[in-house]
């Protein structure tokens, strides 16, 4: 029930008063208002700067294969060798600062074992050809997404490609991005929110050695597309029983809800649907071996999202509980690889190089 | 089952390998240009055999040359440990394994293989015998480093690819003597192929057997109806799907490639094996207990 003071007014003539009593009309019901969506827009989604058409038509022109030598060697003359103008400094690191992620490809599954014997399944990551291509400070960047209130330690973004190819594949806007920075066109891309101290030079190469033998990490990745698919795959529901009767009824859901007042299909209901090709991320995995010469991780698990051979993202954990504790190279491991050795092995590794495991009476 | 009179022979791959070097050595004479070739590949078409695991699992979703490569560095590098005989499913086999539970021993088993499995390091294979009336079967990572020692008693095959069915036989098919000595087999000769032919309990059993299109049963005394249900369900076009056979195998260049490159380096390990032997100095054993 509302009551409307204009239409009293105006019946009563009382024009110069409407103006005044419009203000006081306590209306519940009046119906649509215009423009009403530009009163309060809905967040508008831009996609960030660098999401641009990557891959160009193929080509059908015809090139001999002197010309296709030619562009080849103009392609390596002008991206061989450049090293970053700015000098990285290092800096103390503490728990609160946030270092870059990698971007890496998973390689597969093979066990390793422990010192005492016990076996265990890893996941091998190969970090791929990191360069840094941009740099957007706090103030700067401008996420597609606003965040409602203040942020305290606003972090910057930083972007890495991986993956170099030809770019003549590329389109020239793709081109573009990297035109700064003098690296090569990459396949991909990954953007990573870092402390400000955390900045990297634009061009720095990133190797698997940025991380370190018994230290935690997250790792996401793009989970298996499996399609639109029932509650049994997608839920693990149980099915109905395969005889006795049951007709028709052997992997389905069943009742999807009540009666009475809560007559309809809650929200959240699980039921049929696509299953997979979805970002995941797998925390707080150990890395327990690291091979130096073709920068692959060994990570514990073989529950990483993704099929073999497929991209995934590498980040400092952020389970509070396992922090590292020595402290990490910060922003990135700057020395050179040459000196290590091949194969860094976490404490508890069995190396397939030393004598076979013999248990001693201790 | 197990016979008292020692057969001919074992040939462990380092006479093998020794031939192949052999081989090497001849290249630099010519005229036998083609033989040697032939040899070459009689030799590799072995290898597929001796060193199964190393050919990695032919899916193309598992598949990456960084993993598969960084995987047989390892499998040598064990290699380099311990030395992993040549076995096929049917031999008698010893192993030597340290358990956590028995510190400060070595527990040995011994027992007839009856299935090996996978490629890389995931490579296993099960041992089964029949201890106290009770039969015992123990699966075995090859490349786990907790083995200290793989001894083949018996070198020889079945006429099928796995042996499970032992698990319904008969136990005087797979009760082995622990103390069994290593059997010796004449040299550079083929793998004997054992033409026995087992006997099953009654049914019920694990498996539907007489589905599986074995050699190596006796008549297993069914009704007709198991058989014709048998044929019923059988795919004997199988064989003839060529795509099937692609995707379930590796090219056969591909295999020439990774055994070759095994090989080398297996055949240095040999090398570099009997020049420590020769080192080594007799040491008397001191008599305990």
């Amino acid at each position: 029930m509302s009551i409307n003071f204009s239409s009293v007014v105006s019946k009563c003539c009382l024009r110069s008063l409407e103006d005044k009593f419009v203000f006081l009309s306590i209306s519940g019901n009046l119906g649509q208002i215009r423009e009403k969506h530009k009163i309060n827009p809905p967040p508008r989604l831009r996609n960030p700067t660098w999401f641009t058409k990557k891959l160009r038509a193929p080509s059908t022109e015809l090139i001999t294969h002197e010309n296709k030598d030619f562009l080849k060697e103009v392609v390596q003359d002008r991206f061989h060798d450049k090293v970053p103008h700015e000098e990285i400094t290092q800096i103390e690191w503490t728990p609160d600062l946030q270092r870059t992620g990698v971007i890496a490809r998973k390689i597969g599954i093979y066990p390793l074992w422990f010192k005492d014997g016990k076996k265990i399944t890893t996941t091998l990551l190969q970090v791929l050809d990191n360069h840094v291509i941009k740099y957007y400070a706090p103030e700067e960047f401008d996420p597609p997404r606003k965040r409602v209130g203040r942020i305290k330690n606003k972090k910057g973004c930083l972007l890495l490609g991986a993956e170099a190819q030809d770019p003549s594949t590329f389109t020239r806007e793709y081109c573009g991005l990297f035109k700064d920075s003098g690296v090569i066109p990459k396949k991909t891309l990954g953007r990573f929110f870092i402390s400000p101290n955390a900045r990297l030079p634009i061009g720095t190469l990133i190797s698997a050695m940025h991380f370190q033998v018994g230290n935690v990490v997250d790792v996401r990745g793009k989970t298996i597309d499996r399609g639109f698919q029932g509650v049994m795959k997608r839920h693990g529901f149980k099915g109905m029983p395969a005889s006795h009767g049951v007709t028709k009824t052997h992997r389905r859901g069943g009742n999807i809800g009540g009666g009475g007042e809560k007559g309809r299909v809650w929200p959240g209901t699980k039921m049929p649907g696509h299953m997979g090709n979805r970002s995941r991320v797998a925390k707080g995995l150990k890395i327990l071996r690291i091979n130096t010469k073709h920068n692959v991780l060994w990570v514990s698990g073989q529950a990483i999202p993704g099929e073999t051979n497929s991209i995934v993202y590498i980040y400092d954990t952020k389970l509070p509980l396992r922090k590292p504790e020595k402290p990490l190279p910060f922003p990135t491991f700057i020395e050179p690889t040459d000196n290590l050795p091949e194969d860094i092995y976490d404490e508890s590794i069995h190396s397939f190089v030393e004598p076979s495991i013999m248990h001693n009476e201790s | 089952m197990f016979s008292t009179v020692p057969k001919p022979c074992i040939r462990s791959i380092s006479n093998r390998v020794k031939g192949l070097t052999s081989l090497y050595n001849a290249r630099s004479c010519t005229s036998h240009a083609g033989k040697r070739a032939d040899n070459m590949k009689k030799n590799m078409t072995r290898y597929r055999f001796i060193y199964p695991e190393f050919l990695p699992d032919p899916k193309i979703d598992f598949r990456n040359p960084v993993r598969e490569m960084l995987e047989r560095n390892d499998m040598i590098a064990r290699r380099h440990q311990i030395d992993i005989p040549e076995f096929y499913v049917g031999s008698i086999l010893a192993v030597e394994a340290s358990d956590p539970h028995t510190p400060g021993k070595v527990q040995r088993f011994v027992g007839i293989c009856i299935q090996r499995k996978n490629c890389g390091l995931r490579a296993n294979f099960i041992l089964r015998n029949i201890i106290d009336h009770q039969g015992v079967e123990i699966l075995y990572d090859l490349y786990d480093p907790c083995i200290q020692k793989i001894e083949v008693l018996r070198l020889e095959k079945r006429l099928d690819d796995e042996l499970l069915y032992l698990r319904d036989a008969l136990p005087e098919y797979c009760t082995f003597d622990p103390n069994m000595e290593p059997e010796i087999l004449p040299e550079d000769g083929d793998v004997p192929v054992n033409p026995i032919k087992v006997k099953l309990k009654p049914r019920p059993w694990l498996e539907r057997w007489e589905r599986k299109n074995l050699k190596g049963l006796q008549d297993l005394g069914l009704n007709e109806r198991f058989y014709e249900r048998a044929r019923a369900v059988a795919t004997p076009w199988e064989k003839y799907d060529l795509m099937k056979e692609y995707m379930r195998t590796i090219p056969e260049e591909e295999q020439n490639e990774i055994l070759g490159e095994v090989q080398s380096k297996l055949q240095k390990l040999d090398v570099t094996k009997k020049r420590q032997k020769r080192k080594r100095v007799f040491v008397k054993p001191t008599k305990l207990a």
